[in-house]
């Protein structure tokens, strides 16, 4: 019944994710969404190898997360300054051509290696252009620069894992035509994942994701 | 058959709308540049049959300028061009013309005529040799009751002959008299001729100070002008609350691809138009497409730079 002792109200825990966001980025709201997105990715979709990226870095190289972001705060809060990258645990896209491709030489999605994918992080009711998303893509490098870094960095690395000398063949058969590929913009052109968290007031932090792609591309048959 | 019309094509501006009302004009403009408008024409008595439309052909404004830009047809002042034309018709002009409307009238009660004939001859020949036949069979079978099978046979021959002859009457006295009376129709017998264009009477092209100036166009415009050279077919994107539908071939053959909506350069955009429009387009197996022209500074040339965007499934 009515308990003379009047129990202490303990303030609840702050979540895991408040916790990581305010130990690793000062108050730039483009940080704190970049990190939560991070978080999402890794612990809810299960990406792998997960890289932040400085827009401002022409390079793009990768920062280690601990050492915070938003050293300098960005003067324009607008424009969006980081990109996230990593590997998903498994094909986020494929061009419907080459999926032709891949079925016509028995090969399926799985036998193919993952790679990386740069996410694009941004927050409900960010302010956004035409402008904005072109810079974004104009700062990812063009595939024929990616080629020839490639190209000078390892000439011939065979991956035999054993898995039929025919399907070997004809993988190493599909990467041959998808270099060319992506010069030519068979398959499509630069693409990134939009993600957009849904934060601040009533905000129930729900991060969605939309495959952006540069030009007009033929939509998947889904 | 192709049928090109004469270049440039003039369309008729009209209360604010660009219209085609040729069918010659349109068939050729959507089979060599890729312009398929909207067919606007019901029927005056039953306009709530719209699924099928005639002409005329209503052409966004986009699809007007572009054609003017390529030189392929011209914005004509539509009122004028019937206000001068009409005050220019002299009286032999006139008469002329109306005399035409009663020939083609006279031409087109003989074909009727002809085919009535040709009709008539068909069901007589077919009637004769049915009497043979039954004839045949009476003669084939000639035992058990003769009567009740005539009977039965002479009931719906008659019928179709009363009905044959019902309706023409006038010229119903034997085959060769007919024939001779068909050839040759009363100009008072003359079909009433509704023309569907007003070109004969009028000029077939106009004259100079009847041109109107390009159309005004949205600011979406140069993302239309490249689609359009990209080979798309484009036609307004009401049904599926975007600005174009984008076609990779004639909307006849294809689903359509994409989505489009334009934006400008720095028009400030919501991430949540972005997102429900991806969704819609996800949802009914298109891309969303956002587009615009890119504006450098100092860079006169526009380029237009589009965006295409699906879900990711995630």
């Amino acid at each position: 019944m009515a308990s003379t002792q009047s129990t202490p109200i303990a303030t609840p825990e702050l979540s895991a994710l408040t916790n990581l966001i305010s130990s690793t980025t000062s108050s730039d709201p483009l940080s704190a969404s970049t990190v939560q997105i991070l978080h999402n990715l890794q612990h809810q979709h299960l990406w792998t190898s997960l890289q932040v990226h400085d827009l401002k870095d022409p390079n793009l190289r990768a920062l280690s997360i601990g050492e915070g972001l938003a050293t300098t705060p960005s003067e324009d809060q607008t424009v969006p300054r980081y990109l996230i990258s990593g590997i998903p645990p498994h094909r986020v896209y494929t061009h419907p051509d080459e999926q032709l491709y891949l079925l016509e030489r028995g090969l399926r999605e799985e036998d193919i290696e993952l790679e990386r994918m740069f996410v694009l992080p941004t927050v409900k009711n960010q302010p956004w252009s035409l402008r904005k998303m072109a810079s974004v893509f104009d700062s990812l490098s063009d595939e024929a620069d990616i080629q020839a870094k490639e190209a000078s960095l390892d000439d011939g690395e065979e991956t035999n894992d054993g898995a039929g000398e025919e399907k070997a063949e004809k993988l190493v058969e599909y990467y041959e035509y998808r270099k060319k590929a992506r010069v030519t913009k068979e398959w499509g052109g630069k693409r990134l994942l939009l993600a957009m968290v849904d934060r601040g007031m009533g905000g129930d932090g729900t991060v969605v994701y939309y495959v952006v792609q540069e030009g007009a591309v033929k939509p998947r048959q889904n | 058959m192709t049928t090109e019309p004469t270049l440039p094509i003039p369309i008729s501006y009209i209360a604010g709308n660009y219209y085609l009302f040729s069918i010659d004009a349109v068939t050729y403009l959507r089979r060599e540049h890729h312009i398929c408008g909207v067919l606007i024409g019901t029927l005056p008595q039953i306009p709530q049959q719209n699924v099928f439309l005639g002409l005329p052909l209503e052409l966004m404004p986009e699809e007007a300028r572009l054609l003017v830009e390529k030189g392929v047809a011209c914005i004509v002042d539509e009122v004028k061009v019937q206000n001068q034309g009409m005050k220019a018709l002299m009286e032999e002009d006139r008469k002329r013309y109306l005399r035409e409307l009663e020939s083609q009238g006279l031409q087109a009660m003989r074909l009727q005529a002809n085919r009535k004939e040709q009709q008539r001859e068909k069901t007589l020949k077919k009637l004769e040799e049915k009497k043979a036949k039954a004839a045949k069979s009476k003669k084939s079978s000639e035992d058990p009751d003769p009567e009740p099978a005539p009977a039965v046979a002479d009931g719906p021959k008659d019928d179709p002959l009363t009905e044959l002859f019902a309706d023409s009457q006038p010229s119903s006295h034997s085959q060769t008299t007919s024939r001779r009376t068909s050839t040759t129709v009363a100009p008072e017998n003359a079909m009433g001729i509704t023309p569907a264009t007003a070109r004969p009477p009028l000029p077939a092209e106009p004259s100079a100070e009847q041109l109107l100036p390009m159309p005004q166009v949205p600011s979406s415009y140069p993302l239309f002008a490249h689609l359009h050279a990209e080979g798309y077919f484009l036609s307004p994107g009401l049904r599926f609350g975007c600005q174009y539908l984008a076609y990779p071939g004639d909307p006849l053959r294809f689903h359509s691809h994409f989505l489009v909506v334009s934006a400008e350069w720095d028009e400030e955009l919501d991430l949540m138009d972005i997102i429900a429009g991806g969704r819609l387009g996800t949802g009914v197996k298109k891309g969303f497409m956002i587009g615009g022209a890119e504006k450098e500074n100092n860079v006169d040339e526009e380029s237009v730079r589009t965006f295409s965007i699906e879900w990711a499934g995630m």
